[in-house]
């Protein structure tokens, strides 16, 4: 946690397209970036006492307190915090900006800084900044649309950080589902010469390959005859799926293996034979009992 | 007649294979509470697969929207699919069956025209396809 609120100098590019749309989105003009910068100065005068104040709230918080192992780790946190606080009142806010934003937001993200705790210290920073520049230029007309205008870039900041979260969450979960998706499929021998190969998850174009190779592996290791393909666990079925099966299904044929389909709903049935995939070349059964039947008969007769 | 409250629209977001799943359950579950019965229940979520993997695999990214309609007493679900991926150069050819530029059945879009009601495809090469389909509840 050490460079949590960290930053770098910033770049100076222009604006890309996306940042020009975000700053129209938060209403953003240059006459904001003038008012923020203005602030500058009052706010450089009150920063480390704002931010001590804030240390002290924040250690007071026991969940808060176990980011932090010694000192000069606070110091350092500290000081970045102080950075940050600078850019946001005069660095300019161009692509260079946002891409700084998100990376800070990243790393809070991965050091487990919740957006509850990040939204929580900004609002203390704005809060406090904002009773000391009433203290002290409380008489001056401009104080408040100052600090208005302040606010305004401080939450298309804050806007940087969580979009990183929401990315960052998002990533795990894709993370998660190719891992359940590739799942390894296991091959059951029933008795001497049958397999049921239980298909369950999403069946894509790599997955399928996986499936074959898993199938003609099988059928090899426990000279197979005949195999039970259930596929009741199978997510979605439509002509891409068919296709992998029956793929699949024409590889076992050319091993010396019969593939019976079985856990093929009647009404997916019926669509995809609407939409005109023919079961021509697919061996079905409606359950995996009569699958398994079938697939005795074969071995048999 | 029941009529039962829907969102207006219901956007998916399609991105990665869970999102094919993901906008079929979505359409599937729509169907229902408008009344739709099983089998038409599949036809529209294998056409919901059907153009979500078209988007999957040839543009990346893009969306499906659902749009439950009501128009004098006609009632339907009209579900549009969008990317902005290379498009199709050639719609007549795209839409015969068993033509694929991957390595499928080529069943995808004939298919879904063969098991909807209303079947509208558009496309501009280089700016993406928009596939319009409608099904409509049988009285």
């Amino acid at each position: 946690m050490d460079d949590i609120i960290a930053s770098s100098t910033g770049g100076h590019g222009q604006p890309g397209d996306g940042t020009a749309d975000q700053l129209r989105w938060f209403d953003i003009t240059d006459t904001d970036r003038r008012r923020a910068e203005a602030l500058a100065e009052t706010a450089g005068d009150v920063a480390d006492e704002i931010i001590e104040a804030f240390y002290a709230h924040l250690l007071s918080f026991e969940d808060a307190r176990r980011h932090f192992r010694t000192d000069a780790q606070i110091e350092r946190v500290k000081r970045a915090q102080q950075t940050y606080f600078r850019e946001l009142l005069s660095a300019p806010l161009d692509a260079g900006y946002v891409e700084n934003r998100r990376r800070i937001g990243r790393i809070h993200e991965r050091a487990g800084v919740t957006p509850t705790l990040y939204v929580g210290a900004y609002a203390y920073y704005l809060h406090s900044l904002g009773h000391l520049v009433m203290d002290r230029r409380g008489q001056d007309p401009q104080a408040v649309p100052l600090l208005l205008s302040l606010i305004k870039i401080a939450h298309f900041d804050m806007a940087q950080a969580l979009e990183t979260y929401v990315e960052a969450r998002e990533a795990t979960i894709e993370q998660r589902e190719r891992e359940m998706s590739e799942l390894p499929t296991p091959v059951l021998q029933l008795r001497d010469g049958l397999l049921l190969i239980p298909v369950v998850g999403t069946l894509d174009s790599y997955r399928a390959r996986s499936l074959t190779v898993k199938l003609l592996e099988g059928i090899r290791d426990h000279r197979a005859k005949a195999v039970v393909l259930d596929i009741t666990g199978v997510a979605a079925v439509d002509s891409a799926v068919a296709n992998h099966l029956i793929q699949t299904m024409t590889a076992a044929r050319l091993m010396g293996a019969t593939s019976v389909l079985t856990g093929l709903s009647a009404d997916v049935a019926q669509a995809l034979v609407k939409i005109g995939v023919t079961g021509e070349t697919l061996r079905t059964a409606g359950d995996l009992q009569h699958g398994i039947e079938i697939a005795e008969r074969l071995l048999d007769g | 007649m029941t009529s039962i409250e829907l969102p207006a629209e219901h956007i998916q977001r399609i991105e990665r294979d869970g999102d094919v799943v993901a906008a079929r359950q979505t359409g599937r579950r729509i169907a229902a509470e408008m009344g739709f019965g099983r089998p038409e229940q599949a036809l529209i979520a294998t056409a919901i697969s059907e153009l979500a993997r078209n988007i999957v695999s040839y543009a990346e990214r893009g969306s499906i929207t659902f749009r439950a309609e009501d128009h004098a007493g006609r009632r339907g679900l009209r579900i549009v699919a969008e990317d902005r991926g290379p498009g199709i150069p050639d719609l007549a050819q795209a839409m015969s069956d068993g033509f694929s530029t991957g390595n499928s059945l080529g069943l995808g879009l004939p298919g879904t025209q063969r098991i909807m009601d209303e079947f509208d495809i558009r496309s501009i090469p280089g700016e993406g396809v928009t596939v319009t389909v409608a099904k409509w509840i049988s009285r």
